[in-house]
């Protein structure tokens, strides 16, 4: 319960709602008891035959304006409480995502994909549930539970109502032990479901060794072992719920008829009349919802407690790169790095070395050497992908962590490795970085790397959806799309980051002639598997194992017979073999 | 996902019903379900008819004989429990019928899948796949579980109370009947305004799904490119355009579905109160007839809310239902017996062709023999078409021009089984299944104790194996995850040479592993030389060096073909491989440094 005491900010705000919707439900519940009360009335003038016209006119009138105010009533607390619950999921929503902008990389590749999409959706929806139903159950459960048994103690019988309510703290308990199996059952038949997901999911993908061992009627076993496992979970839930109606039956059964037995006596006995003991039997009926509600409360909350919990250390996760900078400014595009040693928080080995380079502005920077030398980690301490102390990185002349954030990423564009193209037409993926680009601007980009013939091949050119629910890009074509999205940026840095390793050659040099043109005066950086794609740079160094093993320009460098000229000489053997020589 | 959002207008009568029919299956277990069911419902719809003589023939009166009494009770109680044990039986034969209905749809489309031709997996993601096979066959499992056994029940106690109804007082009765179309009316117009509502919010709620696995995903490029402002606008917006169309529904259902048949209810019941109070002007009225009318009033709205608010599930099964059809229907792979068998060994490809989309050819005129127990090599760089080349051979797509020969067969007239028994191979990733080291070998294959051990000792895996705990019942994790790679290319390969092949493939299967693991592999194959037909692709020459003969294809077409030693004497494509290869093992030394 103490999720209500958690969720107190978002009562509070919202209060006028609650109450209202809460003094509405109490208005509905009072108004729908004292149904029962009239038709008791109607039967006892009936039977006394005090009964006239204009009597019987006047309890049907208050029946009928009852049915209508509480069918308004009904409406606006429904309402009112759905308004704030579903209010609450979506305020939450928003601030997850927004905290999620907030984080650096490092945060989401702690985090699974899809355990961030759980807290942002089915967490909610059980916080959710709290705010909605768990009020109702809670609240509108106590109301009615308490009002009946007023009504049928004050306004009818003690006696009666004792005796009739014998059964009910039975069902109560039995609801809490039921509704606690069900919680469990469903959680199993969940596991059991993912397990299926599972075998099928390796069974799909494992398709073609199936066939070459001609292991289908095998796999068709295993599977439906699997299935009737999950068939069996599923079963078991099946069966607990249908544990409630039986339940109900037995209880209400077995009330109404120690409740007519015992009302048959009392009439007897003149404590009692016949007219009562109808409305008494109908009032019975009003408190399987209480006894319900109890049972389903402890649920809701429990539920919601322990997703309320994961959801408020989402939001209380603090991005590991802090946006303290001041300077919203950078006053050249020179970039200097003055790295001691870096290792990783949690790595023992130094990923970068005594690192020492100075670009100057419009300079290019060529960064090679074979997988795994520290290639990316460098250019990641330069865009503060993480704090790396004992790093001192310039731009212009001031230290990388004095600039805001955002000055950072406005100065540095940068071509990742895997393209990622957001579901969006293939205009709005260049522009995205720059949204008000116009169409001109953006054909232009486009052109510089190469990609505009292909884009108007498409069935809507410019305007064809991309991502998942559009057509498929060849890697090539993603990459050269990623670059013209840096290039709109116009940003005095350019990180091209192993940016063109699936385009071809011819095409790489072209798009790395068109880059020596607009990029005047701006500072490139070019990091790449294939070296042609470095030949031009200005200075080139070569990392191995975080540390720089050569640097000059590439003529310097072939002429070191080093790791460099060794690999030219190897990509042209494999160039030739590639192309059937 | 998407496919899930498309707006479901009609329901096609047809798909539903070869989805019930599903149910006919089970004549032992509906029948007893329509007794339960009807025993069910007579104890519900009699309760009140004893209460009602009770109140009338004994406490009007004021007399109180306790015999008859006491049966009276008697018979109350008896019929309640019946009535409860009833129903709880019968919901249980509804959940047995539902549960063997979808075993039956899931069998079936899992054994459809695992039977489409290869082909059929090129353009289809595995995830929609597994998506049909799990979540749709979940999807009929709620027209079973949910929507039939509602509607049965329902139905059937709404004609038990009307028969009711109709034995205490037909005039009245027929009025109370009003309220059925009433009902039944309100529920038809919700169900058709609520419909586009629902759909609106559903695909809502999947396109905030996809932007928020999206954002995620690509969260590192909108910060580079400084849009998380705006990126958290539209998000907003969306979030925004979820919340209104939840709140549309809610308005709807807080208007229609859940208050107005209540509404109809009160207003019923004022109406047996005129009709009764006005009666009792004129003639004695029973007062237990009331109370009968009053309790059945309270229980004929609620079963008609609870069917419409399944009406939507209804429409998901059948949709669900039809897309899972589809894949049961489409034809499967060809699997037919005929008495060709494999004897030897040899293999010929005749002017062999292939396409996968009939428009760039992949392999063309591929000709070459393979005679019983030689040692073939199949080189050549990335989309050389190598790996097709065994597909085919494999079956697992059929070339469109030229043909393939087993023993001089045709491949096509080979009896399936024992193709695949007879042609093993040794894939590039192998496939380890949750079970223990023997199950991975046997593969459920009923292969005798020695030669299991013979072929682990063969892929020099044996005194591995008895150094695990349990040997060979040691009970391997999810792909494999206690074992090397190496390791598991080695159980692929003992799994393979258990079942002593004819022909045996190796597909890339040096490709990922160390200079041991080829070792092994590399003198596995010397031991199985002259008995077994071996054809391998390689990409590291080092493992083929030895080969009868080596084929090197360059974009599918054979450049050239000769042994190792005769290939390198040519300045030619072959050369250049295994200098490239020579260089990058010189780079990779360097890197060292």
């Amino acid at each position: 319960m103490g999720l209500f005491f958690k969720l107190g900010w978002y009562f509070k705000a919202q209060w006028r709602r609650y109450a209202a919707a809460i003094l509405m439900f109490i208005g509905v519940d009072v108004l729908e008891m004292s149904i029962p009360w009239i038709t008791g009335r109607v039967i006892d003038h009936v039977l006394d035959q005090t009964l006239t016209q204009a009597l019987l006119l006047r309890y049907v009138g208050i029946v009928v304006t009852i049915a209508l105010a509480v069918y308004v009533m009904r409406f606006f607390w429904r309402v009112f409480l759905f308004y704030s619950s579903f209010n609450l999921a979506e305020t939450m929503r928003q601030r997850i995502f927004a905290h999620m902008t907030l984080m650096a990389p490092q945060f989401f590749q702690q985090h699974r994909t899809g355990d961030l999409m759980a807290r942002a959706t089915n967490d909610i929806s059980a916080v959710e549930m709290t705010a909605g139903e768990g009020v109702l159950s809670g609240i509108d459960g106590l109301v009615t539970g308490v009002l009946v048994i007023a009504i049928m103690t004050v306004l009818i019988s003690w006696e009666l109502t004792l005796i009739a309510l014998l059964p009910f703290p039975f069902m109560a308990w039995y609801f809490v032990v039921l509704g606690d199996r069900l919680h469990k059952g469903f959680r199993d038949a969940q596991e059991r479901f993912s397990d299926l997901n599972d075998r099928v999911q390796e069974s799909v993908s494992g398709i073609r060794m199936i066939r070459a061992f001609g292991r289908e009627a095998r796999e068709d076993e295993e599977f439906l072992r699997i299935a009737d496992r999950a068939a069996e979970a599923n079963i078991r839930v099946a069966a607990t719920d249908s544990l409630y109606d039986p339940a109900i039956f037995i209880t209400v059964g077995s009330s109404f008829m120690l409740c007519v037995g015992m009302g048959a006596w009392l009439v007897e006995q003149d404590r009692l009349t016949l007219g009562q003991l109808t409305s008494f039997t109908m009032y019975l009926g009003f408190l399987i919802w209480p006894m319900f509600a109890y049972g389903w409360l402890l649920n809701i909350v429990e539920r919601g407690s322990a997703a309320y919990k994961r959801i408020e250390q989402l939001l209380q996760a603090e991005s590991p790169v802090a946006d303290t900078g001041a300077i919203t400014q950078i006053d050249s595009a020179d970039i200097s790095f003055e790295i001691e040693s870096f290792t990783h928080h949690d790595g023992h080995k130094p990923v970068l070395k005594n690192i020492f380079v100075q670009v100057r502005g419009g300079e290019t920077l060529g960064i090679v050497g074979p997988t795994g030398a520290g290639k990316t980690t460098l250019i990641n301490v330069l865009q503060r992908y993480f704090d790396a102390p004992h790093c001192t990185v310039k731009i212009g002349g001031t230290q990388i962590q004095q600039l805001s954030l955002q000055a950072l990423r406005s100065a540095v564009a940068l071509v990742p490795q895997d393209p990622f193209l957001f579901t969006a037409t293939i205009a709005e993926n260049i522009a995205l970085g720059k949204p008000d680009a116009t169409r001109e601007q953006i054909r232009a980009v486009a052109q510089l790397a190469s990609i505009d013939k292909d884009i108007l091949r498409f069935p809507a050119g410019y305007d064809t959806l991309v991502g998942e629910r559009g057509i498929t890009l060849s890697g090539g074509q993603k990459q050269r799309i990623a670059i013209a999205r840096a290039l709109l940026l116009d940003a005095p840095i350019l990180i091209l980051d192993d940016a063109l390793s699936a385009v071809d050659v011819g095409t790489e040099r072209s798009i790395l002639a068109h880059l020596r043109e607009v990029r005047v005066d701006r500072t490139t950086l070019v990091l790449c598997h294939r070296l042609s794609a470095v030949e031009y740079a200005q200075q080139i160094i070569v990392l191995n194992h975080g540390e720089i093993a050569e640097r000059g320009t590439h003529r310097e460098l072939m002429t070191r017979k080093g790791w460099y000229a060794q690999m030219i000489d190897y990509q042209k053997l494999e160039q030739a073999v590639e192309s059937g020589r | 996902m998407n496919q899930d959002d498309d707006i479901v207008k009609s329901i096609k009568l047809s798909s539903l019903w070869r989805l019930l029919r599903y149910a006919l299956a089970y004549p032992r277990l509906l029948k007893e379900a329509a007794v339960l069911l009807l025993l069910a419902t007579l104890g519900q719809v009699l309760g009140p008819v004893l209460v009602k003589i009770f109140i009338d023939d004994y406490i009007t009166p004021g007399e109180y004989p306790i015999r008859e009494l006491a049966t009276l009770a008697f018979a109350y109680a008896v019929f309640y429990g019946l009535s409860a044990w009833a129903g709880y039986q019968n919901a249980m034969r509804f959940n047995e019928v539902a549960f063997s209905v979808v075993r039956t749809v899931r069998a079936q489309v899992f054994a459809a899948v695992m039977r489409k031709p290869l082909s059929y997996f090129d353009h289809r993601p595995t995830g929609s796949l597994v998506s049909r096979i799990t979540n749709d066959t979940e999807a009929i499992k709620e027209l079973f579980v949910q929507v039939m056994s509602t509607f049965v029940q329902n139905v059937t106690l709404i004609i038990a109370i009307f028969i009711a109804m109709a034995w205490l007082d037909l005039r009245l009765m027929l009025v109370c009947s009003i309220i059925l179309p009433v009902v039944v009316t309100v529920m038809f117009f919700y169900q058709r305004m609520s419909s586009p509502r629902y759909h609106k919010a559903r695909s809502v709620l999947s396109r905030i799904n996809a932007i928020l696995s999206e954002s995620i995903q690509g969260m590192r490029i909108i910060q580079v490119l400084n849009q998380q402002k705006r990126f958290a606008g539209q998000f907003r917006g969306v979030s925004q355009e979820l919340f209104n169309a939840r709140m549309s529904n809610l308005r709807l259902d807080a208007l229609m579905l859940r208050p107005l048949p209540d509404l109809l209810r009160t207003l019923m019941l004022a109406a047996v109160l005129l009709y009764f109070g006005t009666q009792s002007f004129t003639t004695v009225v029973e007062v237990g007839v009331i109370y009968a009318f009053v309790n059945y009033l309270s229980r004929i709205t609620q079963p008609v809310v609870e069917m419409t608010q399944r009406l939507s599930l209804l429409q998901q099964a059948v949709v669900a239902g039809e897309r899972v059809f589809g894949i049961i229907d489409e034809p499967g792979e060809t699997q037919f017996a005929t008495d060709q068998r494999i004897t030897r060994g040899a293999v010929r490809f005749e002017q062999v062709g292939f396409s996968y989309d009939g428009e760039h050819p992949v392999l063309e005129d591929i000709d070459f023999s393979v005679a019983p127990g030689q040692f073939y090599a199949i080189v050549g760089h990335t989309g050389s078409g190598k790996s097709t080349l065994m597909s085919l051979l494999l079956r697992f797509y059929d070339p469109q021009q030229g043909r393939i020969l087993l023993d001089d067969m045709p491949l096509a007239d080979i009896d399936q089984r024992d193709l695949r028994a007879q042609v093993g191979v040794v894939l590039q990733d192998p496939f380890i299944t949750v079970g223990t080291v023997r199950e991975n070998i046997t593969l459920g294959l009923d292969i005798s104790e020695e030669r299991i051990i013979e072929a682990a000792r063969k892929a020099q895996l044996h005194d591995f194996v008895m150094s695990l705990p349990d040997g060979y019942d040691t009970k391997l994790g999810e792909r494999g995850g206690n074992l090397s790679t190496g390791q598991r290319q080695l159980l692929s390969l003992a799994r393979t040479l258990a079942r002593e092949p004819r022909i045996l493939i190796l597909d890339e299967a040096t490709a990922n592993i160390d200079s041991h693991t080829e070792a092994v592999i590399q003198q596995a194959l010397a031991l199985l030389r002259g008995n077994t037909t071996i054809l391998a692709i390689a990409h590291r020459l080092s493992t083929i060096t030895s080969a009868d003969s080596i084929i090197v294809l360059h974009q599918g077409h054979i450049m050239q073909q000769g042994s190792h030693q005769e290939l390198l004497r040519i300045d030619g494509l072959y050369r250049h491989m295994y200098e490239l290869q020579r260089q990058r093992a010189l780079v990779e030394d360097a890197e060292i440094l």
